[in-house]
């Protein structure tokens, strides 16, 4: 059951790809202009040794992607519960979570489509991965895993409010969180308050997790950090999605 | 009643009649932003986040030499603003897809007010729309220091500002003439921002990358951006800013002959 | 020197050819109806008449203008009200007839007046400063009716102005453009409704796949059709049945609905006995049997080989609108 969901979930976000677009292309555009633009930064002191800038970007491309990936979801979750669909899904003998789960396939295959299509920007355009084979699949494996975590978060959100304008209002959100983190820039170098957010944001600790193996190479204990992160995600998201459930289905 | 002789000659609407109709449809516009709660917040919020995360993630780059002052906030919050002119220039075309679906530009393409009235209420109105995301993002940019430009750079500002808005306005109209569909709404977001970035956005020209280096020579937004920066980073001076003017002249000159001939074109 | 008049009028989308060479003329003070089925083509001519689509071939005058080459003149002097009425919904009626005032290049004073003034007409004086937004089909139709006359114009054009009307409103609606050719506004209406052609219309085009295949007044069209017909309504599965048994007493007709049978009968009232007769004899239970005279449906099943519409439905369909 949870195969079918996920298969309609997937179904359903590939076929429009108006709606992918965003998702990829948006931070595409950014990757560049950013890289472009801030690329001089590099020679910062403090700035951790990298062979570009483009090279520390691709991690911080990849979250973006992955996240609104999760903000999308949300808003397609928002829209079947509009539309009823999940009404009817309640009241079949369905586990409660396969429901959900299969819901958050769609994002997890973005997320997963994402690391790889910024890992193949990063080497078109000269980038090393310097952990090489298992750095990339360690990359791809923690975005894929990180999407379905802001999946979760998305998916209560969306259990919570019913409402598809209410889930893509918080689009602004998902970058607002994206820039109090190390995502485009190390945490050291930035200018406070954002500094001091960002080094305690979990997002910073999953971005530097999937950067380390692109400049560097795999490290347990960055790699253990955003898993930790990951992990707490997919706590917060389960306890929201338990709750907003529990209410949905006793309000109907 | 009486009736109306059908052969009587019906002249050229006067330019009175053509300035009541563009103040018309201009005071049409405002309804969006005053009649619809909430409706000002995105086109507020999105160059707000632009500006504050910006300055927050890239803050540490003044610290390299090139910059001609050490407050990124001064350097960037012009950026964020003609960001915000584009994003509600955008808008304004995405209001005329909408409307061109729903049937009222028909309602405007039936009366014989001239083409050119009918686009000029649009762009008017975003110019002029223009004002409120700009003057949020730098009170608060004023709110975390940035250094006051002085009168005479504040009004280049806000000129480049409002130019640049109706510039906006006239690439998306021209989209949605076009398109006759909301569904082109991200080329229009996507086209005023690509614009206005791959220029010295986030840093003076020398320190860009090669390639953006190159784009932004030929970008003539850049030597917008130059000309509304200049009493954020230093003094005003006419040298520095006609170039911006030409810019924006230009850049209205086409895309606004653009945008008429497809308003000229919806009955084909 | 008629205020429409057109020659092989026509219009392709790509390779589909919606209007495929129309020849009308509508004097001064007249009322033409175009009556047709949705898709027929009705709302693509109006579009053509009014400028806001280019003929493919042919040529239109409205109001002595040609609609190409003197566009803008044709614009001054026609009022339209289109199918969907293009109405602003955070706007109040009192603004948009205002605007509507200054768009046709009124002067301030006078086009407020005129404004005020035909609110009142139409019955809108109290809702005017009320949002659009929040008005019912019928009064938007009404606003929208309004806004097409503040000018004055010689020639108007009504795109299916009833279409999806409750029946009250409807009549207020015909009333006013009753009313309004009074005064000598020449009026061309679209309509999908054969009732109200009927009603309205001096004369009648009725177009059918982009060509007019009729056109006369609606009491010549009728006549010409001539002869009324039985209409029976027979059980299920009877229909063949009772086909076969009256095919020897008259033409028949589509039947219509899956139910009722259809006889052309030239002796009218005469002719009921002997129906009964033939039907008893076939062992086919009628429920009922009308005697119906000849109406524009029939004119058009005469032209065309179908019906008009299956039966007066208060929503109609949508005709597809070509950008």
């Amino acid at each position: 059951m949870v195969r079918a969901l996920g298969a309609r979930s997937i179904r359903q976000t590939f076929r429009r790809p108006q709606l992918i677009s965003p998702i990829v292309v948006f931070p595409t555009m950014l990757l560049a202009i950013q890289t472009g633009g801030a690329g001089a930064g590099i020679e910062l002191p403090g700035f951790p040794p990298v062979q570009s800038f483009l090279q520390f970007m691709l991690a911080g491309s990849m979250m973006q992607s992955m996240m609104l990936a999760g903000n999308s979801g949300g808003i397609a979750f928002a829209v079947d519960i509009e539309m009823g669909f999940t009404d009817r899904l309640f009241a079949a003998p369905i586990p409660r979570f396969a429901i959900v789960l299969g819901r958050l396939a769609g994002t997890a295959a973005l997320g997963f489509l994402a690391s790889i299509w910024f890992l193949a920007i990063g080497l078109i355009f000269g980038a090393e991965i310097a952990g090489g084979v298992p750095g990339a699949l360690l990359a791809i494996l923690l975005i894929t895993a990180s999407a379905l975590a802001v999946g979760g978060i998305g998916a209560a959100i969306a259990l919570r409010t019913g409402s598809a304008s209410v889930v893509q209002g918080l689009f602004p959100l998902v970058l607002v969180v994206l820039f109090l983190s190390s995502a485009f820039f190390p945490q050291e170098l930035m200018i406070e308050p954002a500094k001091t957010i960002a080094e305690y944001n979990p997002l910073s600790f999953i971005v530097e997790g999937v950067r380390e193996p692109i400049i560097s190479g795999i490290d347990a204990t960055q790699t253990l950090e955003a898993v930790a992160a990951i992990a707490g995600i997919v706590v917060l998201g389960l306890v929201l999605s338990a709750r907003a459930l529990r209410h949905r289905l006793r309000v109907g | 009643m009486e009736a109306a002789s059908i052969t009587a000659a019906a002249a050229a609407p006067g330019w009175r009649a053509n300035m009541a109709t563009v103040l018309a449809l201009v005071a049409r516009a405002k309804n969006e932003l005053v009649r619809v709660p909430g409706a000002a917040i995105p086109g507020v919020l999105a160059p707000t986040i632009f500006f504050l995360g910006l300055n927050g993630v890239f803050g540490g780059l003044i610290h390299l030499s090139g910059f001609d002052t050490d407050s990124y906030e001064s350097f960037i919050v012009p950026v964020s603003m003609l960001q915000g002119a584009g994003f509600t220039g955008a808008a304004a075309g995405v209001n005329l897809a909408r409307d061109y679906e729903q049937g009222w530009v028909d309602r405007l393409l039936v009366s014989p007010a001239p083409r050119w009235v009918l686009l000029t209420g649009n762009v008017l109105a975003a110019s002029l729309r223009a004002f409120v995301p700009a003057t949020f993002v730098l009170a608060i940019a004023f709110l975390i220091g940035a250094r006051w430009p002085g009168v005479d750079g504040l009004v280049v500002c806000y000129l480049m500002v409002a130019a640049m808005a109706a510039v906006a306005a006239c690439w998306g109209s021209m989209l949605a003439l076009h398109y006759k569909s909301q569904s082109a709404a991200p080329l229009m977001q996507a086209g005023m921002m690509g614009l206005v970035l791959l220029t010295p956005a986030y840093a003076p020209l020398d320190l860009l990358q090669p390639w953006l280096q190159k784009v932004a020579e030929i970008n003539p937004v850049t030597h917008v951006i130059e000309a509304a920066r200049q009493g954020f980073v230093g003094s005003v001076s006419w040298s520095d800013t006609w170039p911006g003017l030409l810019a924006l002249a230009a850049l209205l000159a086409v895309l606004g002959a653009s945008a008429l001939r497809e308003m000229r074109r919806t009955n084909v | 020197m008629p205020a429409i008049e057109v020659e092989g009028l026509e219009r392709a989308f790509g390779e589909v050819l919606a209007v495929r060479g129309i020849d009308l003329r509508v004097e001064e003070g007249e009322i033409y109806g175009f009556l047709g089925p949705n898709g027929a083509g009705k709302t693509t001519t109006v579009r053509m008449l009014t400028t806001l689509l280019l003929p493919s071939g042919g040529r239109a005058s409205v109001a002595g203008h040609d609609v190409v080459a003197e566009a803008r003149q044709v614009r001054a002097s026609i009022g339209v009200a289109l199918q969907e009425a293009a109405l602003d919904p955070l706007m109040t009626g009192r603004e948009l007839i205002r605007l509507q005032a200054t768009l046709q290049g009124l002067p301030p004073t006078a086009g407020r007046e005129r404004a005020d003034g035909l609110l009142d007409r139409v019955g809108l004086s109290g809702a005017a400063d009320r949002r659009v937004g929040g008005y019912s089909g019928g009064m938007k139709r009404r606003l929208d009716l309004a806004a097409a006359l503040v000018h004055e114009p010689s020639v108007l054009f009504l795109d299916e102005p009833t279409t999806g009307l409750d029946p009250v409103s409807r009549k207020t609606i015909w009333e006013e453009v009753r009313a309004l050719n009074e005064d000598g506004t020449t009026v061309f209406l679209t309509t999908q409704y054969l009732e109200e052609a009927d009603q309205l219309a001096d004369n009648v085009g009725i177009i059918d796949r982009g060509r007019i295949v009729a056109e006369g007044t609606p009491e010549a069209l009728k006549a010409e059709v001539g002869n009324p017909h039985v209409e029976l309504l027979v059980g299920e599965g009877a229909v063949a049945a009772a086909e076969r048994a009256c095919a020897e007493l008259g033409k028949l007709l589509p039947p219509k609905d899956g139910r009722r049978v259809l006889v052309e009968v030239e002796e009218g009232a005469a002719a009921i006995p002997r129906v009964v007769r033939a039907l008893d004899e076939a062992g086919v239970a009628v429920e009922s049997l009308e005697l119906v005279r000849p109406t524009l449906d029939d004119v058009f099943v005469d032209k065309t080989g179908h019906h008009l519409e299956k039966e007066e439905s208060g929503d109609g369909g949508e005709e597809p609108v070509p950008a």
